[in-house]
């Protein structure tokens, strides 16, 4: 581990956010190129633009940081990026400009996870979406779906559904269904519904022996799985019922089948194995002691123990372990990771339990040991920053309640302003039914209901 | 880097498709080394042209060498693959250095699929994959790789688990292997009941592992998985569970994932409530205090309705 990661960066003791350092970090991505290491990521642009801009927003400095021109400027590029059929492309990478025909379509297709991002940059930006195929990305987005009630990622030759069928299309699937028309069931003028029923079923077949969810049936639990699953079932109104709350009570299949066992999953990804060097120790040995689980336990030696593990346990403090610092891990005897901070968090606070995790010395390990001196958070402590990392620990600490950061919505992975901004859209309100608040003359504009043509 | 298709004869007759990048406020842009933006601007030349070829196998090659993750270049290769009738044993002898070199790629996975499903036959991956343990024991992709091969070759058998025992022996703490297990033994039984001698078989088995390494979180939740699938009760693991916490013996408490269970067992009988209660709070002071917040609200549960706290 390098030395640098266990200095704290903000006065003496005290954790702080590097609030200047993390703009700075963020407008740097939006207006410089990324360096070429990111071309790994080239297809996945509209992911990293909303990353970037949703940072910012989260920071409270998306206004300052773009003036009107570049802010129609990127708003213009996220519809360049939009398919003439309906959803979105993941980069110009696959553009054939003039040459694109019905025949080879196929190679430049619309995906969920950039049509997800997409919707979500525009609203992050104030456009109306009036631009967006929204009928035709419903209609696609049934399209999507497999009979197992999974989602995949794109549609390849043969209208084949392409890309795994865990839970991560099937969470980004419903938050398109959500932004487009909220949590109604059923038809909306003659645009099908997908079905909800069978994703719930698909996604209470992944849950797993432990309490947590898989990328399929009978696989390992994990983390990212979990949040996906937990996220998406709060986007379709599916997350189980809180004991004795009647009045909402109907026969709809809800996900989760266990929640006691999930909370107990779900809390136990706090670690104390923060870095590589910790997590070394557990190979081959078959000793307990506070130096090979760091998950904060003072054991005594054990008769079962080997002789060997006896001797290295004589060799270690007995006092009890540094709770300065708390990691969240992404499965059982991993070590920490900054984005499952994440993953593992928000689907506490979806289900109405972030309380049960200590968010002090989450927020303290953040802080200390992956926020990076440059602004950013790296994946774990000495690591550099990478968009993905720094968007999500800084997302969780603004779930935390971090001083100066927007609030955010734990399902959409984005602020509340930019949340609110989608639901107060009339197009949306006539579509999902609520009221017009004391807008009496407001038509309804359901034009996106019919087909454009285009 | 060379300029590898504009200046080779090879590639004369395809004018490169460039980059259009939406006006002057692009997102995310990458600063493209020039290998890549010219080897992109052929890949979509002939894409556009649905071209199928030997020339274009190579360049899906070289694009997924700079990113792996093109999600379509994969699709397409797939397609080209097909269309020129290549031998599909030399793609994988292609795809294993590839893997190696992207341990953490969805789409390398997908696309060997693919591949092992046309062949129809799993012969070699198994060393393959333990190539691939041997560089992460725990990837996730492997793992899950190596069920789907299990599951298309019917592979539930003595083999395989014997397999997975090794890899729990070289490691009791790789918690994808423990889940394997659980994969081999439920699912071969398609959705059905465990007999009573595989319970019994596994009951045994993870005690054995507990009995090693006490505090491994691992072999715990397979017991717990075990016992909650044959429907059997907590507290038929009542004596097991005090080999490491008795509350009789607080300070002699050798595994903070018995006294979890302890706990679980106490609360589900009614007269065992103030018992259920010491072991949280010693759970939540003294042998597991990171998660002190989740053993107090188990308290707090104590004297709710059972529907509420019950996990076993």
């Amino acid at each position: 581990m390098q030395e640098s990661s266990n200095r704290p960066l903000h006065g003496a003791n005290e954790s702080g956010l590097q609030y200047a350092k993390h703009i700075k970090y963020w407008r740097r991505n939006l207006k410089t190129y990324l360096p070429h290491h990111y071309t790994s990521n080239d297809s996945n642009r509209l992911t990293l633009g909303f990353f970037i801009l949703s940072a910012l927003d989260i920071l409270g400095d998306l206004q300052p940081a773009l003036s009107a021109e570049e802010r129609q400027g990127y708003i213009k590029w996220v519809y360049s990026c939009q398919i003439p059929t309906g959803g979105f492309r993941g980069s110009p990478g696959t553009d054939f400009g003039s040459l694109r025909n019905d025949g080879n379509a196929v190679w430049d297709p619309p995906t969920v996870p950039a049509t997800y991002f997409a919707l979500g940059t525009l609203a992050l930006l104030g456009d109306d979406l009036q631009g967006v195929k929204r009928r035709e990305i419903l209609i696609w987005l049934t399209r999507m779906q497999r009979p197992d009630g999974s989602f995949g990622e794109t549609l390849g030759l043969g209208d084949r559904i392409e890309g795994g069928n865990d839970t991560r299309f099937g969470y980004l699937s419903t938050g398109i269904r959500w932004m487009l028309r909220g949590t109604v069931e059923g038809p909306v003028d003659g645009v099908p519904d997908v079905d909800v029923d069978q994703f719930v079923k698909c996604i209470r077949d992944s849950e797993t022996y432990d309490g947590g969810i898989s990328e399929d049936s009978l696989h390992e639990a994990h983390a990212g799985f979990t949040c996906c699953a937990v996220s998406a079932l709060s986007l379709v109104d599916r997350l189980p019922l809180p004991a004795n709350f009647a009045p909402k009570a109907d026969d709809r299949i809800r996900g989760v089948s266990n929640l006691p066992l999930m909370l107990h999953w779900l809390t136990a990804r706090q670690t104390m194995t923060l870095d590589e060097e910790d997590a070394l120790d557990t190979y081959a040995d078959e000793t307990d002691s506070t130096a090979t689980c760091h998950d904060g336990h003072a054991f005594l030696p054990h008769n079962y123990t080997s002789e060997a593990g006896r001797k290295s346990i004589e060799s270690q403090p007995t006092s009890h372990f540094e709770m300065s610092w708390v990691g969240m891990n992404g499965r059982a005897n991993k070590i920490a990771d900054t984005c499952y901070a994440w993953w593992s968090c928000a689907p506490l606070k979806l289900l109405g339990h972030l309380e049960l995790v200590n968010k002090k010395p989450i927020r303290r390990w953040l802080l200390d040991k992956t926020q990076h001196i440059v602004g950013g958070f790296g994946k774990l402590p000495g690591y550099p920053p990478d968009i993905y990392h720094s968007y999500l620990g800084l997302i969780t600490l603004s779930m935390f309640g971090e001083t100066g950061l927007q609030d955010v919505d734990p399902a959409l992975c984005i602020s509340t302003r930019a949340k609110e901004h989608l639901e107060s859209l009339p197009w949306r309100k006539a579509v999902v039914g609520e009221p017009e608040p004391s807008k009496a003359e407001t038509v309804p504009d359901l034009s996106y209901m019919t087909i454009t043509g285009g | 880097m060379p300029i590898l298709y504009g200046a080779n004869p090879t590639w004369a007759d395809v004018t490169p498709v460039p980059q259009e990048d939406g006006g002057p406020h692009p997102l995310a842009a990458i600063a493209y080394a020039e290998e890549y933006s010219e080897a992109m601007g052929y890949l979509r030349a002939v894409m556009a042209a649905n071209e199928y070829s030997q020339r274009v196998l190579g360049l899906t090659e070289h694009i997924i060498s700079l990113n792996p993750a093109h999600y379509t270049v994969w699709l397409y290769r797939a397609k080209v693959l097909d269309q020129i009738g290549a031998n599909l044993a030399d793609e994988i002898s292609w795809l294993n250095p590839t893997a190696l070199q992207h341990l953490k790629n969805y789409q390398i996975w997908h696309h060997r699929q693919t591949i092992i499903d046309k062949l129809g036959s799993p012969e070699g991956e198994g060393p393959f994959i333990s190539t691939m343990l041997e560089q992460d024991s725990k990837n996730y992709h492997v793992w899950s790789y190596r069920q789907w091969l299990v599951k298309r070759f019917d592979l539930f058998d003595e083999a395989e688990l014997a397999w997975t025992e090794s890899m729990i022996e070289a490691d009791a703490r790789n918690n994808s292997a423990w889940n394997h297990r659980w994969f081999l033994v439920v699912g071969r039984k398609g959705g059905q009941a465990l007999e009573e001698s595989i319970v019994d078989r596994e009951i045994q088995y993870a005690k054995a592992a507990i009995r090693k390494a006490p505090q491994n979180q691992s072999p715990w939740n397979y017991l717990g998985g075990v016992v909650r699938r044959a429907q059997l009760p907590a507290s038929s693991l009542k004596d097991f569970v005090l080999e490491f916490a008795d509350l009789d013996e607080p300070d002699k408490v050798f595994s903070s994932h018995a006294l979890d269970l302890l706990a679980d067992i106490y609360t589900q009988d009614e007269d065992k409530k103030d018992e259920a209660r010491k072991a949280l709070d010693l759970l939540a002071v003294k042998y597991d205090p990171i998660r002190a917040h989740y053993w107090n609200y188990r308290k707090g549960l104590l004297d709710s309705s059972p529907a509420a706290q019950q996990i076993a």
